[in-house]
């Protein structure tokens, strides 16, 4: 794996702090399997750019739906799986 | 004489005779189903950017200009920290004395070596997005995101001639991706192997189809018969992207006793539970999941407790090539896999059952 870091910028995002949105999230784990997991709360509006193209994830705080046990109080949302009302 | 039912929008778009993917985790299989005329996907989530390079290559000079996928899974979430060794202390005692007690019982010998489900790729934004930029270093054909929206990518991949096909479980998903403008939307329903949507693919491909616009939709889950092929077309989709029906494969690299066990096995032999991971999933029922649905078994732990609570018994189950533990994903449509045949004869046989089907239904030779 190449050693150089990635390039990652954090930032605030003041438009999107405090939005209520819905996650459709999930990730690999294990060498075969990935994992589908779905949250709701809130935008902090801190986000993380990595890479270029930018790859932006935003962080949701104040979870109202996460999966049970899910440990955390918080989650980093990749923005195109993030769901705002009407959509 | 009509029009081949079977030549679609996906054939022209990838090059390709028949409209059948295959998703899989071994090269050689690639190989054969890009050699028989169909597409094949090779997931690498969980490979090294070297690694990945290293098996573009392979493909290459196997399969010359023909065009290939790799797929990654794309984390859409990520919890804030990942430190496995601090959860795996948090495992109640009630669940690890269950595990303990169940490893006793059933005489389950510890792995051999490292344990591979600890490897968490898809909670490292970084690593994921080092894989990513070996895809578009590369120019492979085809980049398919098995999870998370590829829309980030778009404008650098498709600048580099690359397709990008998005894979979903709900037609959200797929309208937010193909109002991005990916290539093609995999549609993929609760009959699939492994970790799937909520929605059976019945539903969900002509779901997708009518929220996608002009994007080609492709169904997944279930899919191993040419019945099923023909069924999706006429849902509206373009092809088919299939998994389970490669495990048995002649080419595919499971463990023999697995591909028996694919082989002999019909949909009531899947089991749709979350106690491997704390997801539900799709998987061939063994000894851990009939204990953890027996009487005597305590509430299953959400993920990411049961995941590491489960990852010795499978490592191990594995490790030591028990039969009578051994579990893998596989689709409701493992039923009609009854044969070690080689990957070409499953691109034909199915090929040739669609065509039967399209023949039947209308009284017309189809090819």
């Amino acid at each position: 794996m190449s050693s150089e870091p990635l390039k990652t910028t954090k930032g605030f995002d003041p438009e999107m702090a405090g939005k209520r949105a819905e996650c459709d999230g999930g990730g690999q784990f294990g060498e075969r399997y990935m994992r589908r997991e779905e949250f709701a709360g809130t935008l902090s509006g801190d986000y993380e750019d990595h890479g270029d193209p930018a790859w932006r994830w935003y962080l949701m705080k104040d979870l109202t739906r996460k999966p049970e046990h899910y440990p955390w109080d918080s989650v980093w949302c990749e923005q195109g799986n993030l769901f705002f009302e009407g959509e | 004489m009509a029009k081949n039912p079977l030549h679609t929008r996906l054939c022209d778009m990838l090059e390709i005779e028949f409209p059948i993917i295959a998703f899989t985790h071994c090269k050689d299989v690639v190989e054969a189903v890009v050699n028989a005329g169909g597409f094949a996907v090779l997931g690498e989530a969980m490979h090294t950017p070297d690694e990945i390079a290293a098996d573009i290559k392979w493909i290459r000079n196997k399969v010359g200009d023909k065009a290939f996928g790799i797929d990654l899974v794309l984390p859409a979430s990520v919890p804030p920290t990942g430190d496995l060794d601090e959860l795996r202390k948090q495992i109640p005692q009630e669940q690890m004395d269950f595990w303990l007690d169940m490893k006793k019982r059933h005489n389950i010998p510890d792995p051999k070596g490292r344990i591979d489900l600890h490897q968490w790729g898809g909670l490292n934004k970084e690593i994921a997005r080092k894989q990513l930029d070996v895809l578009l270093d590369e120019k492979v054909p085809v980049i398919c995101s098995g999870l998370g929206n590829p829309a980030f990518i778009l404008e650098d991949a498709h600048e580099k001639g690359i397709k990008v096909f998005g894979l979903v479980g709900k037609a959200r998903q797929a309208k937010k991706e193909a109002d991005a403008g990916v290539d093609a939307i995999i549609a993929q329903g609760y009959d699939a192997a492994g970790h799937t949507g909520p929605v059976g693919t019945l539903s969900i491909v002509p779901e997708c189809v009518a929220v996608a616009g002009d994007t080609p939709v492709i169904a997944a889950g279930g899919i191993t018969t040419g019945q099923h092929l023909a069924a999706s077309l006429c849902l509206g989709a373009v092809g088919v992207w299939t998994g389970t029906l490669w495990l048995a494969s002649r080419e595919g690299d499971n463990d023999m006793i697995i591909k028996d066990r694919l082989i002999n096995s019909t949909a009531d032999d899947t089991v749709y539970s979350d106690c491997i991971s704390g997801f539900p999933m799709r998987v061939l029922d063994c000894t851990w999941t009939k204990e953890w649905r027996s009487d005597a078994a305590p509430k299953v732990l959400g993920a990411p407790y049961q995941m590491l609570l489960s990852s010795d018994y499978i490592q191990a189950a594995n490790d030591h090539r028990r039969e009578d533990l051994m579990t893998e994903a596989a689709g409701q449509g493992v039923r009609f896999i009854t044969a070690m045949k080689p990957s070409r004869q499953i691109v034909l046989d199915m090929v040739e059952e669609a065509l039967g089907v399209f023949e039947n239904l209308t009284g017309m030779e189809a090819f």
